[in-house]
């Protein structure tokens, strides 16, 4: 076997006058390797740390005070950087070769190295071999790629902190309350199906859940017209109501004239018949007594003029009470908006010039003259009302239309009917919608928050 | 062999070396003043001598290379031979035949030595004899010895053969085959010279005769500078380097640069190596140092590889010849297998 020259472990094996420079040249290898490493590593953790400081500022409030601890994740990489930069280290022998190679390549410091040649130690050449010129740093070559990842980093910490995103639960809980107190009270006054009430209560969830994610004008806008669908109903109710209470009247009074077989008594009662099942179909016959329902299950009237008024008392009286009950829920058409003319008199005899008398709410005058001009009840400015811009009053395409409330059922439409029977058919109800409309309900949310102060 | 001895090889002593150095140098300056304007020339052929390596000398007719060799055999006061090289010429004509003699009444085959038999074999104009007798020249040359009807005989040491050609006229010639070509150590490029080296010869040389020359070295010192080369000391750095050199040589080699991958057929031999190391012990000698350093590869790479390239057809279609060849490995190989890290740069 062919015997390998031994190589020194270390520099020390080297003759004395060259071993300084030989350190001196390791040390720098050493750094150079280092520098080789660490750079590449420190701009990465810095990008990395940058990346989590963005992140933190946009979704981890808490975390805030701790960010700036990031500036050390490059000096924390310099650990690791130091331990590779040690086991990729330059050996002795390789320390030598680089110097050999610095000096011109004479192999005079490799021979000496792996000889240990006394004779040539402390040569003249050899001495000569330590004055080899030193590599010169250029940490820049690899350290350029650090303030570019630094600066990210300092970008990211600069940012402000995104503040958390507001809760609309508690809103949506209000948007919701609303309609389930009113359901609930429908509920009470017996004025529902059970299946029209889990209808309803689907719906008010859903807008409730809407609401969550995002509350804005279409979630005031689906609970006003989920409300004036109640009120609606309502509506529908007591209009089902004084039809049954007005067709009793019309039977009883054809009973108290005519006899049995009255073409004007059959009418009656045929009308007091359809009108109790508007309201069997309406859900309001629930709690009537036992004749009602009865007769509601029979189809037929009694002939005797006493019977038929006892029954006509007993549904009487069971009308009015109902009646009664349905005018305690007559106020969410109100609250949904609906114009009561009883509100706004057109009696102006208790108007005066100077108006109320309250200061700067009575009228042209803004108040008595000897009243201090206090304010007090009008809206700070800039504190509780803050202006908005309103969203814009058409929109500018198709494309620009949004959902504004998710109605159970599908629309109707008879495409068959065009645009001027249309306008015939629902000629009678239009009004109605003019007046209902007195406000676009996009801009409901607004008018409600201001006046709601 | 020093590996073999178990002992920690030593570098030769700075006595020895500065005395060997001085006889090198006695001995290149005589050949300077024969030749020319050849100084690189005259290193490359001195390091091949000391390293016992055979030379092919290329260039075109009057440049000296006959005259070089000439020289050489007369500074180092040994035996010289010259064969012509001819078409016509027989292998026998080199080793040596057996011819019919009688003696004593008797009729025997005596053999008589060829020219070969000789320490400086001057074989001019190599390329003009038939590949046949080409051949003869090989076991000689790697060998060291002859072998006719069946009988081998050793040749003189040291023996050198020192070739030259020409590169034109190549009518009627036998280009060397790579096989033999890898016998030579060095193929040396004679290339002309310039102005100034002209005008001293004009007012040096009467009739261009050389002047005369007397033996430098002797025999025994010749042997000696042998053995000194010998113990020159090979660092396995530099070793490595050589090793890579060679390796990246080849063009399915990873570390070929890419004109070696797209004009070398086939890279050198591992004899390229060892004439490489070996010469470059004889280098550093002449540089009076007892070890090889990365400067002296450097120096004898090329004479020592360039004939041993293989080349692709196309190279020599792109202008590429072996010297450009090893001059891209030189460049594209670094001495040290580590360098510096990318934050150091050397002065």
């Amino acid at each position: 076997m062919p015997r390998i020259p031994a190589i020194p472990a270390t520099i020390d094996d080297m003759p004395e006058s060259v071993r300084p420079a030989l350190r001196r040249l390791a040390r720098r290898l050493a750094l150079g390797v280092f520098l080789d490493a660490w750079p590449a590593w420190a701009a990465a953790s810095l990008l990395a740390a940058g990346s989590l400081v963005l992140i933190c500022r946009l979704f981890v409030a808490g975390a805030a005070p701790y960010l700036k601890w990031s500036w050390l994740a490059p000096l924390v990489l310099a650990v690791p950087a130091i331990v590779i930069a040690v086991v990729r280290g330059y050996r002795p022998a390789d320390v030598v070769a680089v110097a050999d190679w610095l000096n011109g390549g004479n192999g005079m410091l490799l021979g000496v190295m792996e000889t240990r040649d006394p004779a040539w130690s402390e040569s003249e050449m050899v001495r000569g071999a330590s004055a080899f010129p030193m590599p010169t740093l250029r940490p820049w070559r690899r350290l350029r790629i650090v303030p570019a990842a630094a600066l990210f980093l300092f970008a990211a910490l600069w940012l402000p902190q995104r503040a958390p995103r507001p809760q609309h639960t508690a809103l949506a809980d209000e948007i919701a309350s609303g309609l389930t107190a009113a359901v609930a009270e429908l509920k009470q006054q017996a004025l529902i199906t059970p299946a029209d009430e889990k209808a309803l209560e689907e719906e008010i969830e859903r807008i409730r859940r809407g609401a969550d994610r995002r509350v804005d004008a279409s979630s005031w806008e689906a609970a006003d017209a989920l409300k004036e669908k109640l009120a609606a109903d309502v509506a529908e109710k007591q209009n089902a109501l004084k039809w049954a209470q007005e067709s009793l009247a019309r039977l009883q009074a054809a009973a108290q004239a005519g006899s049995a077989g009255d073409p004007k008594l059959a009418a009656a009662s045929a009308e007091l018949a359809r009108a109790l099942e508007k309201l069997a179909q309406d859900g309001m016959l629930a709690g009537a007594p036992d004749n009602l329902r009865q007769l509601m299950k029979g189809g037929r009237l009694p002939a005797d003029p006493k019977a038929l008024g006892e029954l006509a008392a007993a549904v009487s009286k069971y009308l009015s009470e109902t009646r009664g009950r349905v005018g305690n829920v007559a106020v969410l058409g109100k609250e949904a908006g609906r114009f009561d003319p009883a509100e706004f008199p057109l009696d102006h005899s208790e108007m005066t010039q100077d108006g109320d008398g309250d200061p700067g709410r009575g009228g042209v005058n803004r108040g008595r003259a000897d009243a201090d001009l206090t304010w007090g009840k009008e809206t700070a400015m800039f504190d509780k009302f803050k202006a908005q811009p309103l969203p814009p009053g058409a929109a500018r395409s198709a494309d620009d239309w949004t959902p504004v409330v998710e109605m159970p059922g599908a629309p109707q439409a008879n495409p068959e009917i065009s645009s001027a029977a249309a306008a015939r058919q629902y000629a009678a109800t239009a009004g109605q919608t003019a007046w209902r409309r007195t406000l676009a309900p996009r801009h409901q949310s607004a008018v409600k928050k201001y006046f709601a102060k | 062999m020093r590996e073999e001895t178990g002992e920690t090889p030593g570098l030769p002593t700075p006595d020895a070396v500065a005395a060997g150095q001085a006889q090198i140098a006695r001995l290149v300056g005589e050949l300077r003043r024969v030749i020319l304007g050849k100084e690189q020339t005259i290193d490359e052929v001195v390091a091949s001598l000391l390293a016992r390596g055979h030379v092919l000398l290329e260039g075109l007719p009057g440049l000296g290379k006959t005259e070089l060799v000439k020289a050489l055999s007369r500074l180092l006061s040994l035996d010289f031979r010259r064969i012509q090289f001819t078409p016509d010429l027989l292998p026998t004509d080199i080793t040596g035949s057996h011819i019919l003699q009688e003696r004593e009444g008797r009729k025997e085959f005596v053999f008589h030595p060829g020219p070969v038999f000789t320490n400086i074999l001057l074989a001019d104009e190599i390329n003009r004899a038939s590949p046949k007798t080409q051949a003869a020249l090989l076991e000689a040359m790697q060998e060291r010895r002859v072998t006719a009807f069946g009988e081998t005989r050793v040749l003189p040491d040291p023996f050198f053969v020192l070739a030259t050609q020409n590169p034109i006229e190549l009518e009627g010639t036998y280009p060397l085959p790579e096989a033999q070509l890898d016998r030579f150590m060095f193929k040396v490029d004679i290339a002309g010279v310039d102005r100034a080296v002209l005008e001293e010869i004009l007012v040096t040389r009467v009739h261009g005769e050389p002047p005369p020359l007397g033996p430098v070295v002797s025999a025994a010192a010749l042997r000696d500078l042998f053995a000194l080369v010998d113990a020159v000391h090979l660092p396995r750095s530099v070793a490595a380097y050589i090793a890579r050199l060679v390796a990246a040589s080849h063009p399915s080699s990873g570390e070929a640069p890419d004109a070696v991958r797209s004009f070398v057929k086939y890279g050198s031999s591992p004899r390229a190596a060892i004439s490489i190391g070996a010469a470059a012990r004889a280098m550093a000698l002449m540089r009076g140092r007892p070890s090889v350093g990365f400067d002296d590869v450097r120096q004898v790479a090329r004479p020592a590889m360039a004939h041993r390239l293989v080349l692709d057809y196309t190279a020599r279609l792109e202008g590429w010849d072996g010297r450009r060849l090893v001059d891209a490995l030189l460049a594209a190989v670094p001495e040290i297998e580590r360098g510096l890290p990318q934050t150091l740069a050397a002065r």
